[in-house]
């Protein structure tokens, strides 16, 4: 991704704030977003919603298998007095957990286990880490990217339906 | 022999399920509630009967498949959530819609929310117990769905824009359609109003029903108008206009009671303002082409976006990770009606049962946005 | 004293429940019959948008009766369901393609539209028809000959 540096007030706060973590500060189409080690991670966000990030707009991950440490978490923040958006990312391996952001923002409850859900990625910490959206017996997490959706399909279909599916 | 005294008044909690299969949880919500008489103590909401997959669907479609699946999450606001997807996928490869395509967008996406707050107002009503309401609001909502019929040949998952802008000009009746809706409308509105606000019973299942505070708001990531009826000013369309939205004057209705009264108000009045936004578009509309130059092969240049909009239920995101290809790598959705169900964990605790279904009534949820 | 009198007011509004009965009002002014919107189907058939998006159909050109499709597979490969298959033979003689067989699984269908915009010749439309309703599955997967001809649905006399 060709992205661009992110240069104003806020990046040069967060990067006199945080030295002894890697940081790094970027933007795309206008967007920023920093990346940080998980160590940083909750204390950056926590900084930012001292600047006014009071909001937790999302949470989510991106699977990137090829990685070697797999799955990137990402924060977004609002500031209703700045009216602006910054992400935070972090990254995570596969099976390690993740530091919870619940004792920041009552949103990120149900947005952690909608990761837990579809992406196997645990937090430390979270009150209540259990399925949301899939049945608490489903084997595995779908948005993973080996789960395959027309393998799933086709699974589903011939179990099921006793045809081949068009798939 | 027991040396406890045997306490035959003791009084032990009980546990209730309520739906999924239950009428006024609007669509396949299971709550369990834990109940102290008929006091909640606790609540858990139980999702996930609707989940289709969205998002793994959409890392498995072009950027011009996915279009139609965006529909089906919020089916009450197919037109808003196709206008998020498109503008996010059209910020992620640079490309403006023309103006004309813009003015549409914005005729078609005001209509359609007052199409979806009419749902609401008719089905939240129906759940108090006003039931005469949902069929005035049906009645209007199927002049809204008339007209987007006309516009693209589907009247719920309309899949009326393309990235890049529309595929279909206007029908040559629009504006007359749209200018008779406007009129009929602003009367009917009025008529709601002395239908229901200051009806007595209303009142009373309504006010201080549900309370969320300006700071629970935005700690539980609250947002549309159960966050602007908890008195914070706060409407994407004003915030960050996007499609053009910084054209037209309208008001952002803001309470401070930050109860389900208070929202019943506010999203009364957006209905208003919409048709406000209509009518400004009404005779306005430019000429000139409907869709930007995008190529036929869709293939955005890596990178990520995160794109979000004011759709009736409140903000909806769409965060892209494009990796160069022509699907998108991760596509995810913020639906604003999941956001808003979380709340319901802390408004339901301490009311009682029967308020437990106002609660649900005001956030204004549509599970297959809940879900995806 | 204004105010007091505003409360006294309110007061006897509440009492005589006038706020109660003003909403009455509204609901017996329907009472008119002009105010119909029911439809009384399916013995009124609605009459749907031109632009309506429903029952699939091959068009034929009605000068040769052969097929308007030239078989390009635009419309399978736009189809975010994958719900087309287009057979089709190379012709020996002109080089073109010839269509032999066309499947179109309406059980899978979401009516989008994206294949129609995609089909270079119009061939494939999305009509208004709409009562494409089925007791089977199989009764779904239209083919070539019923795409062509379009549904019948059953018309009920009183
Ligand atoms: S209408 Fe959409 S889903 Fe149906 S065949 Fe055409 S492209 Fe596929
Ligand atoms: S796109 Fe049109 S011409 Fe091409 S195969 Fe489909 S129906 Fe035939």
């Amino acid at each position: 991704m060709a992205t661009d540096p992110w240069e104003d007030e806020l990046a040069s706060q967060l990067r006199s704030s945080f030295t002894d973590v890697s940081l790094k500060l970027e933007s795309f189409h206008g967007q920023p977003f920093a990346t940080l080690e998980p160590g940083g991670y909750v204390k950056a966000v926590e900084f930012l919603k001292a600047q006014g990030f009071d909001y937790l707009v999302d949470l989510t991950a991106v699977d990137h298998p090829k990685d070697p440490v797999r799955f990137e978490i990402v924060a977004i923040l609002y500031s209703f007095a700045a009216n602006r958006r910054v992400r935070v990312h972090t990254r995570v391996g596969d099976g390690e957990a993740a530091p919870t952001l619940t004792g920041l923002y009552a949103a990120a409850n149900w947005l952690e286990r909608e990761i837990w859900d579809m992406f196997g990625v645990a937090f430390a910490g979270h009150p209540n880490l259990k399925r949301i959206l899939m049945p608490e017996d489903w084997q595995g997490h779908p948005l993973r990217k080996e789960r395959s959706i027309v393998a799933m399909d086709q699974e589903w279909v011939r179990a099921n339906l006793d045809i081949e599916s068009g798939q | 022999m027991s040396t406890q005294p045997v306490n035959y008044l003791e009084t032990s909690e009980l546990v209730l399920n309520m739906g999924p299969q239950h009428p006024s949880t609007h669509g396949v919500l299971r709550l369990v509630l834990k109940l102290d008489g008929e006091r909640v103590k606790a609540v858990e909401c139980i999702i996930g009967y609707l989940h289709r997959g969205v998002e793994k669907i959409g890392e498995n479609r072009t950027y011009t498949q996915f279009a139609p699946y965006v529909d089906r999450m919020d089916y009450v606001s197919a037109v808003a959530n196709g206008l998020g997807y498109c503008l996010a996928v059209e910020k992620l490869i640079g490309v403006e819609a023309p103006a004309r395509a813009q003015m549409v967008r914005v005729a078609l996406a005001e209509l359609n929310r007052i199409s979806s707050h009419l749902l609401w107002l008719g089905t939240h009503a129906l759940d108090i117990g006003a039931m005469t309401a949902l069929f005035y609001c049906m009645r209007e909502r199927e002049e809204v769905l008339k007209i987007f019929e006309n516009y693209c040949g589907a009247r719920l998952t309309t899949h009326a824009f393309r990235i890049g802008g529309l595929q279909y000009d206007l029908h040559d009746t629009f504006e007359a359609e749209a200018r008779a809706f406007c009129d009929m409308f602003e009367k009917r509105i009025d008529e709601y109003e002395q239908l229901l606000t200051k009806n007595p019973i209303w009142v009373e299942r309504l006010r201080g029903v549900g309370v969320l505070t300006a700071e629970e708001c935005k700690s539980f990531a609250v947002s549309g108008p159960m966050i602007r009826a908890a008195g914070v000013n706060w409407d994407l369309r004003r915030a960050q206009p996007y499609s053009g939205y910084e054209q037209f004057e309208f008001d952002v209705p803001v309470m401070h009671g930050a109860d389900s009264y208070d929202r019943y108000l506010v999203r009364v009045e957006e209905m208003r303002q919409s048709v406000r936004i209509i009518r400004q578009t009404l005779g306005r509309i430019p000429g000139g082409a409907i869709l930007a130059k995008v190529p036929k092969v869709l293939k955005p240049p890596a990178g990520e976006v995160y794109v979000s909009t004011e759709a009736p239920k409140g903000e909806l995101g769409y965060y892209i990770v494009s990796d160069g290809s022509q699907h998108p790598y991760r596509l995810r959705v913020r639906p604003p009606s999941f956001m808003n169900l979380a709340s319901l964990e802390k408004m339901a605790v301490g009311a009682l049962v029967a308020d437990v279904v106002a609660i649900i009534g005001t956030i204004d949820i549509v599970l297959g946005e809940v879900d995806r | 004293m204004e105010m007091a009198a505003n409360s006294m007011l309110n007061t006897l509004k509440r009492w005589l429940l006038l706020d109660l009965l003003d909403g009455l009002w509204v609901t017996f002014k329907m009472q008119g019959t002009g105010n119909i919107a029911t439809e009384q189907y399916p013995s009124d058939r609605p009459k749907v948008a031109e632009r309506y998006r429903g029952a699939p159909r091959l068009n034929i050109n009605p000068e040769n009766n052969e097929t308007l499709c030239i078989g390009c597979d635009l419309c399978a490969k736009a189809c975010p369901e994958n719900l087309i298959v287009v057979g089709t033979v190379r012709n020996k003689e002109t080089r073109r393609l010839d269509l032999t067989t066309f499947t179109y699984d309406l059980s899978r269908c979401m009516f989008c539209g994206l294949c129609e915009d995609a089909c270079p010749v119009d061939a494939l439309e999305l009509t208004q028809d709409f009562e494409m309703a089925s007791y089977t599955r199989e009764g779904l997967i239209w083919d070539r000959q019923m795409l062509e001809e379009g549904p019948r649905p059953t018309q009920y006399t009183r």
